[in-house]
């Protein structure tokens, strides 16, 4: 049996070894994954800022939307071959997967969350888990456990050549920084502004907050909690849409069960970040990224989640209310 | 009233359906321990189970050894009288608990007497006491892991003696293989070790860093989880001078996203995968390496198959043709020797006195299975020599071309 022994002394050669550039590299790897988890967090944090619920089910919504990406790239004619230029191929995966993903959160919300509106707090949380495991299954079962590849390596590229989305944009300290790595950390960066710009400035996002406050009270205000609610988890589901075809752009694959550990990871991102602030989400997004990029490079990859779980549990036990979360004041 | 009588109801129906959940629970394992010894007619088909990955992470190569296993079963059946039928089970490597259902599945159906796979080292570790208690012995065509026959250092042989098979050699003949390649060949110095996690890999993975310690080299070892995607951290980890990323995996696709984060990266090293990555078509790391099992591609069953499979040999499936062929073999000696009637034990017992030629196997060499330990890394069950890996390298175009 391997004992996996974790030597201070390994990782300060590591830290040496690697330098400032490796340092950078991490950051940048950390900054891209963490825009990924962000993009899932809010999902998770909007649906509960709402609703109190847990949506175990909303990793699931980015791994389908991986898929609708897929999907849209291989009716185009396929990675290595798209009929259309590469720009607007991506903006329309972009496009059709971020509106499946929505339809599929609303339809979630109609079918496995809303009869159970008024019922006990566990009833929604098991149909949660219950969805979750009825999407996993069933692309499962349709896919036969196969892995899609993206090749986004090669995509725009010639004679299996590193296609243009891997072409170096810039570099810091000799390390490149790449066409992917900038649209998918500014792309997250644009949803995460219109999130907050939508919350804080239109009328929608005055009635989210208020329903999120006391959704009752909103309710007595003229506010139609329902379509209130139907809007969060659309949004939801758009962003986490929208990180499933970064996903399968950055990495290149995807597959029925990648919804699961980037679920977790998401949900601890938002716990971390404080269940219910968007700020806190998107803090705790990019935090629990850059320390599972730092975790890996330093200490290992066998010990990434060993850690990112682990801050889990200290912040549950230190700050159970996040960075950003603020205590509840319960009328007794 | 009402109320003590609903609940003495429920609680005499629990009771029913407690003792029906025990005895059914228990039913099957009597069953199958009874059909070790059961005799049963030969008939004129015979049945030989199948537990492979259809589906899950590994069906690209499952999806190789079924095809295999159906062209055996065919001409099998053209050349013999008794015939053969597949009955498949769906192991989903890894998930540990789908082969635990087929190996109870497969102990208790008195139809099937021998048993191809199961293709995974840690399946075959999970499942050998059922199918032991069903009398079956596993024949795999795919783990490779040397403690499933040999006892190592402070590791006891992982099967029982008789129960476990394999027409595929050893991870330390096939560790001993890639470090040689790696170090008499490519001349190469500066290697980095990542294993998958899983205990075919680490085997691997341990047997190749030995070798290569042992001649002087320092490689690098490292560790990665099969759910991991993302692999730009890991990758950061590795040195840029490095001249060869060993990754001996069980995921073709992983690897092969490996690969190509590895270049995205600016890293040229070298990737050199296993068997278990061994997937044209899949796993293209460009001027690359794998080991797998040899193949005999000059023979005429060889090219046959590859016309009647667009073209492809997927070569990763062929130890399986030839674990079925050993199965059939066994089963029908056994069936002759009972005139007409057989059980399972007795056609375990003819697993290691089956003995094919090289034009039998496909494999480039006959096969007979050995009875005792030999040498550093084989035991009962292995075949004996001249079984080895061979070298392929990777072109350009993606081609496997053998080269050791």
């Amino acid at each position: 049996m391997h004992l996996p022994l974790l030597s201070i002394h390994d990782i300060y050669v590591t830290i040496r070894e690697l330098g400032w550039g490796g340092a950078f590299e991490l950051l940048r790897n950390g900054i891209v994954l963490g825009s990924l988890y962000a993009l899932i967090a809010l999902g998770y944090t909007m649906v509960y800022g709402i609703l109190k619920l847990l949506n175990f089910a909303h990793g699931d919504v980015y791994m389908i939307g991986a898929f609708i990406g897929y999907g849209v790239l291989a009716a185009l004619g396929g990675p290595l071959n798209p009929d259309i230029g590469l720009a607007p191929l991506i903006i329309l995966m972009f496009l059709v997967a971020m509106v499946g993903a929505g339809g599929l959160g609303i339809a979630v919300e109609r079918f496995a969350y809303k009869p159970l509106r008024n019922a006990p707090r566990i009833a929604p949380l098991i149909s949660a888990l219950g969805v979750a495991f009825f999407l996993e299954n069933s692309v499962q079962l349709l896919t036969n456990g196969t892995r899609y590849s993206y090749n986004a390596f090669e995509l725009g590229g010639k004679n299996g050549n590193l296609g243009p989305l891997f072409s170096p944009v810039f570099h810091v300290l000799a390390r490149p920084v790449s066409v992917v790595q900038v649209l998918i950390v500014s792309t997250a960066l644009a949803l995460m502004l219109a999130l907050t710009l939508l919350v804080s400035r239109t009328r929608l996002g005055k009635a989210m907050r208020a329903t999120a406050f006391d959704r009752e009270a909103a309710s007595m205000m003229g506010i139609d909690t329902d379509r209130v609610i139907t809007s969060t988890f659309f949004i939801a589901s758009v962003l986490a849409g929208a990180a499933g075809v970064m996903f399968g752009l950055y990495i290149g694959e995807t597959y029925y069960f990648m919804g699961f550990l980037a679920g977790l990871k998401a949900f601890t991102a938002a716990v971390v970040g404080g269940i219910g602030s968007i700020p806190g989400a998107m803090v705790g997004g990019l935090l629990i990224g850059v320390v599972e990029s730092f975790a890996i490079g330093y200490v290992g990859g066998q010990w990434s989640d060993i850690v990112i779980f682990g801050i889990l549990i200290l912040f549950m036990l230190l700050r159970p209310n996040g960075l950003f979360g603020s205590r509840a004041i319960q009328k007794v | 009233m009402k109320k003590v009588l609903v609940a003495a109801v429920f609680a005499v129906a629990l009771s029913i359906l407690a003792a029906t959940a025990w005895g059914s629970a228990s039913a099957p394992a009597r069953v199958a321990t009874s059909l070790a010894t059961a005799s049963v007619n030969c008939g004129s088909t015979r049945s030989i189970g199948i537990a492979y990955p259809a589906t899950g992470d590994a069906a690209s190569l499952g999806v190789q050894q079924f095809h295999w296993a159906n062209f055996a079963v065919k001409r099998w059946n053209k050349s013999h009288k008794g015939h053969i039928k597949l009955v498949q089970g769906d192991t989903q490597l890894p998930n540990t608990a789908q082969a635990l259902a087929v190996a109870h599945q497969f102990a208790s159906n008195g139809k099937i007497l021998a048993l191809t796979g199961p293709a995974g080292s840690q399946e075959v570790q999970d499942t050998d006491a059922v199918y032991k208690s069903g009398g079956l012995a596993a024949v795999s065509g795919s783990a490779t892991r040397v403690a499933l026959t040999r006892t190592k250092g402070s590791t006891t042989r992982e099967t029982p003696k008789g129960f476990f098979f394999r027409t595929v050699p050893t991870d330390g003949q096939q560790g001993d293989r890639v470090a040689f390649w790696i170090h008499k060949k490519l001349k190469k110095t500066r290697i980095y070790i990542i294993d998958d996690e899983e205990a075919y890999s680490q085997g691997l993975a341990d047997q190749v860093q030995a070798d290569l310690s042992k001649a002087g080299l320092n490689p690098s070892r490292d560790h990665v989880s099969q759910a991991v995607s993302d692999f730009s951290s890991l990758i950061t980890r590795i040195p840029s001078n490095t001249q060869v990323v060993y990754i001996p995996w069980q995921l073709a696709p992983k690897a092969q996203i490996f690969y190509q984060q590895l270049r995205a990266a600016g890293k040229n090293a070298i990737v050199f995968g296993s068997d278990g990555t061994f997937a044209p078509g899949t796993f293209e790391a460009k001027g690359g390496y794998v080991s797998a099992f040899p193949v005999d591609f000059g023979s005429a069953a060889v090219k046959a198959y590859k016309k009647g499979h667009g073209g492809q040999d997927e070569a990763f499936g062929l130890p399986t043709f030839t674990s079925v062929w050993v199965n059939a073999t066994a089963i029908d000696r056994a069936c002759k020797a009972g005139h007409g009637k057989t059980t399972r034990a007795k056609v375990r017992q003819q697993l290691g006195k089956v003995k094919l030629s090289a034009s039998q196997s496909l494999l480039g060499f006959p096969v007979k299975f050995l009875t005792k330990n030999f040498g550093n890394y084989q035991g009962a069950g292995d075949m004996a020599a001249p079984a080895d890996f061979a070298i392929f390298h990777i072109a350009n175009n993606g081609g496997y071309v053998r080269v050791g």
